[in-house]
């Protein structure tokens, strides 16, 4: 079906609105447009984006994970503990910790039947208990030493460029083709489109559901790891006050709620777009207090836009 | 006199489908008036227009001779007619007296509160017109489920003496939930609201229609084909009104109708559902095409759906290809060789907002796969091959298939299960909604299949399309199967010796 | 179609929806057994203290959810009406002093930012879950723009009466949450708004065909329960003595766990105000029972999470085999 002109300008509409927003805080203040400026924002938002990358997956299916921020935090943890005894070892063990709540999360929400909603603010309950007695409710410090052993891939340079937007743009790029190219991409897009088709087609529907709760989780503790290496330290309540942020994201780049269209650039302009709102608001003197109150509107505008109203005959 | 209610030359459309041809229709004071008809003949499409579910596309509705605009149920209700639904819209958490008076409790208040006493003993008055005796403050979840049906007749009737003007009341298949029992229940109590009220009444059971009518319609494919008064009618001459059509042996392509062969493809013995169907026992062999009639509440579409693993059966035993199988999700059934063409094409066929060839994979994802990533390139060879073979008309492979027409979205379900391989395919309702050139096109692919070794269960929209393309049929009715007749061609049964089976 | 329905009600049904009362006196009996100071009169005191906000918490969130929508602006309403509370009564940041007039100001805020959420639902189409969670972000973002970060300590003796006052030997806090517990009751059996949100959670089309105003009862309802979180925005501050914009955090985790323990089903219709009341008891005595068993108070949110996920699963109605996302 071809799209219509008008589709054509919602498809590109969070790029061009990145766009404007970038020149319009130049606009007000020109050390904005400093190229090491743009890195460094760039680069902080690598990990929101990372979390969020994830999380496309699920809302593409139709659901939503409210679990990420702790998941990211017990991740944090399990990294700090870890690698003074485990080395390196410590960073893969800790993504799998992320990923394995996430399939948690995905169980309980597919064979329970449980609303993902409700399914993930449990086990985000369940996920920061298990971090702070982890942590045994205290941040934990990285020694430099342990973090030049196995965290300098996270941060620090590589071709004048920091490491964080290495790993995004190559993630973005991972991401993107498990969405694009292969089987599981598919079904994650047909099952937010047209469950009931694709269930009847005779596809386990569960597992490709768990899977990409799991991926969610996966990503929630990659983020989670890198925060950790940049802040220097794990802690159960680090990625607290990343959840709206993240939803925001996906969102506002126009990845509807209802599921089944989507992608993963669109969450990187998403983040980007978050990330100069709310540099630009500090620039422009707006408190930071406030900027919650933005967000708020922003999720609820960029809901309501995006989504595609005839695929639920009720809104509850 | 001028009739209660009448309906001149009304016509409702949905896409793809008339379900109402100009239709003219009228009920006197007093009068019971019966609605006859095979499935999809519009008898519920009249009653909805009615109940202001339905706005008529042309023509008109008049109460008492005057030209009215129903909006909505309620305004119906308010207008003098109420409605009993063939599914039950009973609320389990509220209590009786409060779904008898839903949404219009302003009868009750006193000082902003309901009067649950005053409420219940209102609702204890129109429980005494269906001769209920529960309590009226007992939760309607307590309730079985005929006594919940007669809380919803209740429900409507306290229509009377509530407004001014006549009172109609429209019954849709209310006797298929009721016991014998409950059924003359039932009755009296229509014979006694005769004095008041006028009823239209909706069954598929013959005798019941003509034991308590008045007059009767009999409907088909969306028009009025006959009206008599009951006195006057049989069940014979009803039966040939009701299907009425001649068969074409040349749009089923009978002539390819081939014997089928010895090798069971499915064999069930027992089968049963809760609330669904009882006792079904069959042997589908190779090549061959079952075809299944029976009206909604049969258990035929139940049967499908068990058959396809999309619900999982109670008891019998079910064994495909030889091997006794348990299919607990549709993906099980698929894994035997089982597709399902859904009756809803449009959520349960197809994903309307993938691509031609990415809905005629779906089913068979995994042989599109090397190396983690998927093949398009032989997916679109595939797809190619299949939409010459089927004639499908799209303009590319990576068309939206929510563009396509119905005919052809149908065709690309078809090709989704031929890419997959599966050796039995169930049709249910293969083609509704498509026009009658693209119907021609299905049978013919329906033939090929068999020609190619396939097992086909046919749940078909008409009487004439499940006697025209089965080599056997097996006529359901209240959830057992009654009948099985042979089906070759040139010894076809009439659609009238089906009929007699089916109500 | 076959008669094998509905004719008598299955055991295990029946038996389900006492299952929180169960429950609760398991709870008890247990917690007796490992700590005896369990059921002391000052403990009890003090469960009834910790029980009283959530409980007016609960009767708030039960509306909605009875109704089949979520709220999940709780903790941002609360916020919002602590903070403004706190600051209008005698305190150390501004110069108000209204005392006791800022209680219906609070319940009135707080209708206010429920008939917003109200609102937003309808008019934007959008699910509730996420113009709540909106709403409820951009409250914790007011309250904490509002005080600037700090928190405001009140010196109002009629305020903290509230909560560490007694009449009858018991806090005037649970006598409010007593008072909010009937009213709600009320509200539920005897009023048009009580009965319509039951159907509405049950199945909206029938609703709509007999006539019920749909768009009017959900942003009623959801100002309802802007109400109590008003409410119970002042009992915390009577509770705490000061006003921030983090007073009521996790109270949305304990609010929904109580809901949902209690019996009422998440997909509506299905439940009411006293199982909620049976639930905040439960998680409340489960707290209070964790501490008497010195358990690190970290541990709760996970058993409180546990506690939702087996809660919703026993209540889950199998009939209604429709997509769950």
């Amino acid at each position: 079906m071809m799209t219509a002109p008008r589709e054509r300008l919602q498809d590109y509409a969070p790029l061009i609105m990145l766009v404007a927003l970038v020149f319009a805080i130049g606009f007000y203040d020109r050390s904005f447009f400093s190229s090491s400026n743009l890195l460094t924002i760039i680069a902080d938002t690598m990990t929101l984006f990372l979390m969020a990358s994830g999380v496309t997956f699920v809302i593409m299916i139709g659901g939503i994970d409210l679990s990420v921020q702790s998941v990211a935090s017990m991740s944090s943890c399990v990294l700090a503990v870890g690698l003074p005894r485990l080395g390196f070892a410590a960073v893969p063990l800790a993504v799998l910790a992320g990923g394995a709540a996430g399939s948690l999360g995905g169980i309980v929400s597919t064979k329970l039947r449980i609303p993902s909603f409700i399914a993930t603010l449990a086990i985000s309950g369940v996920v920061t208990s298990v971090g702070f007695w982890l942590s045994t409710e205290r941040s934990i410090n990285i020694s430099a030493e342990d973090s030049a052993k196995s965290l300098n891939w996270a941060v620090g340079q590589f071709l004048g460029v920091p490491s964080e937007i290495w790993l995004g743009v190559c993630f973005l790029a991972i991401l993107s083709a498990l969405l694009d190219l292969t089987p599981f991409g598919r079904l994650v897009r047909g099952i937010g489109s047209q469950e009931r088709a694709v269930m009847a087609s005779g596809i386990d529907v569960n597992r490709t559901k768990i899977a990409a709760y799991a991926l969610s989780g996966t990503m929630a503790g990659i983020a989670g790891v890198i925060m950790a290496a940049r802040l220097g330290s794990g802690s159960p309540t680090l990625a607290n006050e990343f959840l709206l942020p993240a939803i925001a994201c996906i969102v506002v780049g126009g990845t509807a709620i209802t599921g089944g269209v989507g992608s993963i650039w669109r969450t990187f302009v998403g983040a980007l777009i978050v990330q100069v709102v709310r540099i630009g608001m500090t620039f422009v003197g707006v408190s930071a207090f406030a900027q919650q109150i933005v967000f708020g509107c922003i999720l609820v505008a960029a809901v309501a836009i995006t989504m595609d109203r005839s695929k639920i005959a009720v809104i509850k | 006199m001028e009739p209660v209610l009448e309906l001149k030359g009304v016509s409702v459309s949905f896409p793809g489908v008339k379900a109402l041809d100009e239709v003219s229709f009228s009920v006197g004071k007093g009068e019971v008036v019966g609605l006859i008809g095979e499935n999809g003949a519009g008898k519920s499409t009249v009653l909805k227009v009615l109940n202001g579910i339905y706005r008529p596309d042309s023509g008109g509705v008049f109460i008492d001779g005057a030209p009215v605009r129903i909006a909505s149920p309620r305004d119906a209700f308010d207008k003098g007619i109420a409605m009993v639904f063939q599914e039950q819209l009973i609320l389990p958490s509220l209590t009786v007296a409060e779904n008898i008076f839903l949404g219009r409790e302003e009868e009750f208040l006193r000082y902003g509160l309901i009067s649950k006493s005053r409420m219940n003993a209102a609702a204890a008055e129109e429980l005494r017109k269906v001769h209920l005796d529960v309590h009226p403050g007992r939760r309607c979840a307590d309730l079985s489920f005929a006594d919940r049906q007669m809380v919803e007749i209740a429900k409507a009737l306290s229509l009377d003496g509530r407004i001014k003007g006549d009172v109609t009341l429209l019954l849709d298949e209310p006797t298929s939930v009721l016991e014998k029992k409950e059924i003359d229940l039932l009755f009296n109590i229509i014979r006694d609201l005769k004095q008041r009220e006028s009823i239209v009444f909706i069954s598929h059971r013959l005798e019941e229609v003509l034991a308590i009518t008045d007059r009767i319609y009999v409907m088909r494919d969306g028009k009025v084909v006959f009206e008599t008064p009951a006195k006057d009618a049989t069940v014979k001459a009803l039966h040939q009104h009701m299907v009425g059509r001649q068969l074409h042996h040349e749009y089923y392509r009978e002539a390819r109708q081939a014997a089928p062969t010895a090798v069971p493809a499915i064999e069930a013995k027992g089968l049963a559902l809760r609330n669904g169907f009882s006792n079904v026992s069959f042997t589908l062999y190779e090549g061959e095409i079952i075809g299944i009639a029976g009206v909604i509440g049969s258990g035929r579409e139940d049967l499908a759906k068990c058959l396809a693993g999309h619900k999982p059966i109670d008891a019998g035993t079910l064994k495909v290809g030889g091997k006794l199988v348990s299919f607990r999700a549709a993906h099980d059934a698929t894994a035997y060789g089982i597709g399902l063409v859904p009756s809803e094409r449009k959520t349960e066929g197809l994903v309307a907002s993938f691509s031609v060839a990415e809905n005629m994979t779906l089913a068979a994802l995994p042989k599109f796969v090397s190396n983690g990533l998927l093949r398009f390139g032989d997916e679109e060879k595939v797809a190619r091959d299949w939409i010459a073979r089927l004639k499908i008309k799209t303009p590319s492979v990576r068309t939206m298939v929510g563009s396509l027409s119905g005919g052809n979205q149908q065709k690309v379900v078809l090709a989704k299960w031929r890419v997959a391989g599966v050796r039995v395919v169930i049709l249910d309702h293969p083609t509704r909604g498509i026009d009658v050139g693209a119907k021609e096109d299905v049978y013919e692919l329906v033939r090929d299949m068999t020609a190619e070794g396939l097992a086909v269960i046919l749940l078909g929209d008409t009487l004439e399309e499940v006697i025209g393309l089965s080599s056997r049929i097996l006529v359901m009715r209240d959830g057992e199967i009654a009948a099985t007749f042979d089906a070759a061609p040139g010894k076809k049964p009439t659609q009238v010796d089906l009929v007699g089976y089916m109500v | 179609m076959s008669r094998a329905s509905v004719e008598s009600i299955p055991l295990w049904t029946r038996w389900r929806s006492w299952a929180p009362v169960a429950v609760l006196l398991a709870l008890c009996i247990l917690i007796r057994l490992f700590s005896p100071n369990f059921l002391s009169v000052s403990n009890f005191i003090g469960l009834l203290n910790s029980a009283s906000i959530p409980l007016v918490l609960s009767m708030g969130a039960t509306f909605i959810i009875l109704m089949g929508s979520i709220d999940l602006s709780v903790e941002g309403v609360v916020a919002v009406t602590a903070v403004l509370v706190s600051l209008l009564v005698e305190n150390d940041v501004s110069s108000y002093s209204i005392g006791l007039f800022a209680v219906p100001i609070a319940i009135l805020i707080g209708g206010a930012m429920g008939f917003a959420n109200g609102v937003l639902h309808v008019k934007l189409k959008t699910p509730s879950f996420m113009t709540t969670l909106g709403v409820g972000f951009a409250g914790i973002g007011i309250a904490t723009t509002v005080l600037g970060g700090f928190t405001a300590r009140i010196s109002d003796q009629s305020i903290r009466f509230l909560s560490l006052g007694r009449v009858l030997g018991l806090p005037v806090a649970a006598w409010i949450a007593f008072g909010a517990v009937l009213l709600s009751l009320l509200v539920q059996e005897r009023t048009r708004l009580g009965r319509w949100l039951y159907a509405i959670g049950t199945d909206e089309m029938t609703a709509r065909h007999a006539g019920i105003p749909i768009e009017k009862t959900r942003i009623l309802t959801f100002t309802l329960a802007g109400l109590f979180y008003g409410l119970a925005g002042v009992l915390s501050v009577a509770q705490f003595g000061q006003g921030h914009a983090l007073i009521s955090q996790g109270r949305l985790f304990t609010t929904v766990t109580a809901v949902v323990v209690g019996g009422t089903s998440l997909s509506g219709g299905v439940g009411s105000v006293l199982n909620s009341v049976i639930g905040v008891f439960v998680v409340t005595i489960l707290a209070n029972g964790m501490i008497l068993m010195g358990v690190a108070p970290y541990v709760q949110q996970g058993v409180q999470g546990l506690l939702i996920i087996v809660a919703v699963t026993l209540a889950l109605d199998r009939s209604r085999l429709d997509v769950v996302k």
